[in-house]
């Protein structure tokens, strides 16, 4: 009876909470198949693929392409690096940890925009190509992220994990493949996904450190929002921004489930101490 | 057949008389002394130069049309000249500057920007800043077509243009209606203001310093001063001083018969035109009266939008085309600019169907082919044409007046209120 009242509880709780979240999505999800929708219907009056056809020409299909290079770059920069300064945070490997989480956090409390203009005419100087710069900023952004992340998996991971394992006679680099990382898996790839976002939705880095050489869709997405009618187009933008956010909450899914299915040694060897 | 053969014939002659034409410029070129020649020389040059280049156009990407335009028809005219046109969306034109200023400060000559679509302050700033290249625009071939007394093509709010932009289209400052809602619509700006008065919440402005809401408040102190007359085009503090307590004074008054009692203002101009898409307020705002038709079209505005001409006139402006100092590719950015300035593609871009922006050219300066081609262009039940809109236009004040009325009228109008 119990049981059910919590269950019942648990509800109550999810359903305002899944109406709270979705509710932004609806008018953009419409727009985005609406071809002529005035105030004050309540549903678009004429259904069409306007903003889809605009989002067309104006280049969205390789926006998209080249959102998603960038996403992944920033994703395979950010997470190593995210890993290692989790792991000395984490295990507590050094004495600063204060002085170091407070480093790390400085990326996301600056302003992108005060960030990309600082940095600009440092790049330039450095003759750093524009889309490597933009790579190495937008990593340096996602870094707290990663960071973070990582930080609590590997807090709440054993050091002697680890050390259990070099005991049994495994090499390094044996121990960080099949001991360290698949313990640390769904952080790193909470923390991948993450990266890959800050990547995926820049718009300011992107342009100005950028020299506007990388179109992606953030930049599509600003400049037509920027404008009076373009509702169905900054619609279509928007839905199809989501499209990677959903392919990896669904590739998180897929990863966990395989892994239920296939635990490692190192959370076999755990339980059984 | 016969009809073919007409038309042959008509081809032939058009052609005899277009060689008679060639060879008579040519003459007159040859005796039209040594200048002429050498300008149309070092031309040909620059067009040589500029093939193989690929020229990155900054514009602000809000407006699907104006991206289509650029894309479909500017990029393809541009190929056919040998210079490779790229598009960049922008948000905002200060995004440009920014890239811009960055590149000046390292010194560089091999700039991402090769053109910039600006004005006004984001102009002024660039020219504080020493960030255009100067003194290429009036030997641009096709400026021949511009008027030399145009005020609005030789200044840019105030900024001498000095050669550093060429022109690109005219923009006029419009108040915007629904005639379904407002039965006898005032015709002068103060009596728009009345208007609000007698209708409690069905009017507001953007709050500036959004581009819309501030020109709107410089156009409210043009009235209250008795007309832009009496407002000197430079800033200076005494005039400051003496004319705008009775702006502030007259906005302040005005403030609790706005929308929400003035307690806020929409954030931009895109805020209020959504306001009067959804039928919250009764008039809009737009420096951009070409795109009316098309918010029409769409449905975004209702079918029975039109444009409130004043009879005291309202701000016009330019828009312009300039080159970047640090742009690595002033060659090919040139002959871009000299044809977006090109007869052809100034009617194309005024036609509502494509772009539908106002010409900079001087209509009695054009060759009668193409003065025909402009007064064909379809007009619209929504606007005016643009002799009727700009009848008694208003200049813009200097740049350094901008910030300065907004600031204080953040303090005195929007402080008043809260």
């Amino acid at each position: 009876m119990n049981a059910r009242r919590a269950a019942l509880g648990q509800v109550v709780a999810a359903v305002p909470l899944a109406v709270w979240f979705a509710m932004p999505l609806v008018p953009i999800v419409l727009w985005a198949v609406a071809a002529r929708w005035s105030w004050p219907a309540a549903l678009p009056q004429r259904w069409g693929l306007t903003g889809w056809r605009e989002a067309g020409a104006a280049g969205l299909p390789s926006a998209m392409a080249r959102s998603t290079l960038l996403g992944l770059a920033v994703a395979c920069l950010a997470t190593p690096l995210g890993a290692m300064a989790g792991r000395a945070l984490g295990w507590r490997l050094t004495r600063h940890s204060g002085a170091a989480s407070l480093v790390l956090l400085a990326p996301i409390a600056i302003p992108p925009f005060a960030v990309a203009t600082g940095l600009d005419t440092l790049v330039l100087r450095a003759r750093l190509p524009g889309s490597l710069a933009v790579v190495l900023v937008l990593s340096v952004l996602a870094l707290p992220y990663t960071t973070y992340i990582l930080r609590a998996a590997y807090t709440a991971t054993d050091p002697d994990l680890e050390l259990q394992a070099r005991m049994l006679g495994a090499a390094p680099r044996y121990v960080l493949r099949s001991v360290t990382i698949p313990v640390l898996r769904p952080a790193l790839v909470t923390a991948a996904a993450m990266a890959f976002l800050v990547g995926w939705s820049d718009y300011v880095v992107t342009l100005v450190l950028g020299g506007g050489r990388l179109v992606t869709a953030p930049m599509l997405l600003a400049s037509s929002a920027s404008g009076t009618g373009n509702e169905p187009l900054v619609a279509a933008i928007s839905v199809a921004s989501i499209l990677p956010l959903l392919a990896v909450v669904a590739g998180g899914v897929l990863v966990r489930r395989g892994r239920q299915g296939r635990r490692p040694a190192a959370a076999r060897c755990r339980h059984e101490w | 057949m016969r009809a073919r053969t007409t038309s042959l014939y008509a081809v032939a002659a058009a052609a005899v008389l277009g060689l008679a034409a060639c060879s008579g410029a040519a003459v007159g070129a040859g005796t039209g002394g040594g200048s002429a020649t050498s300008e149309a020389g070092t031309w040909q040059q620059v067009e040589s130069r500029a093939k193989g280049q690929t020229v990155s156009l900054w514009m602000w990407g809000g407006d699907p049309k104006g991206n289509a335009y650029v894309d479909d028809v500017l990029a393809p005219a541009a190929a056919a000249a040998g210079v490779t046109l790229r598009r960049v969306p922008i948000a905002d034109t200060k995004d440009a500057l920014t890239r811009v200023l960055a590149e000046k400060q390292d010194g560089r000559t091999d700039g991402d920007v090769d053109l910039v679509w600006v004005n006004g302050d984001n102009f002024a700033s660039g020219r504080q800043a020493d960030a255009w290249a100067c003194g290429w625009a009036d030997d641009l071939p096709n400026a021949q077509f511009l008027s030399p007394n145009d005020p609005l093509v030789k200044s840019d709010f105030g900024t001498d243009v000095a050669g550093c932009e060429s022109p690109w289209h005219k923009a006029q400052f419009s108040l915007v209606y629904d005639s379904a809602r407002v039965s006898s619509p005032p015709t002068t700006l103060a009596g728009v203001l009345d208007w609000a008065t007698a209708h409690p919440g069905r009017f507001t402005y953007p709050a500036p310093p959004d581009f819309t809401g501030s020109v709107f408040v410089r156009q409210v102190l043009y009235s209250v001063s008795g007309g832009y007359a009496n407002v000197p085009a430079q800033y200076d503090q005494a005039a400051y001083d003496r004319l705008t307590p009775a702006l502030y004074s007259r906005l302040a008054d005005l403030a609790p018969s706005l929308w929400r009692q003035g307690r806020t203002y929409p954030r931009d101009s895109v805020a209020l035109d959504k306001l009067f898409a959804d039928g919250e307020v009764d008039l809009t705002m737009t420096y951009g009266p070409a795109t009316l038709p098309d918010l029409v079209a769409d449905g975004t505005f209702p079918a029975t939008t039109r444009v409130l001409t004043l009879d005291e006139g309202t701000v016009g402006n330019a828009s312009f085309l300039a080159i970047p100092s640090t742009s690595g590719h002033v060659d090919a950015a040139k002959v871009v600019a000299n044809l977006a300035l090109s007869p052809q593609q100034q009617v194309a871009k005024a036609d509502p169907k494509t772009w539908g922006q106002f010409t900079v050219l001087d209509p009695a300066l054009l060759p009668s082919a193409q003065r025909t081609a402009f007064d064909a262009l379809p007009s619209s039940p929504v606007v005016p044409a643009y002799d009727v809109l700009s009848r008694n236009a208003n200049p813009e004040l200097a740049a350094a007046w901008v910030p300065a009325i907004d600031d204080g009228w953040r303090r005195a109008v929007l402080g008043a209120a809260s």
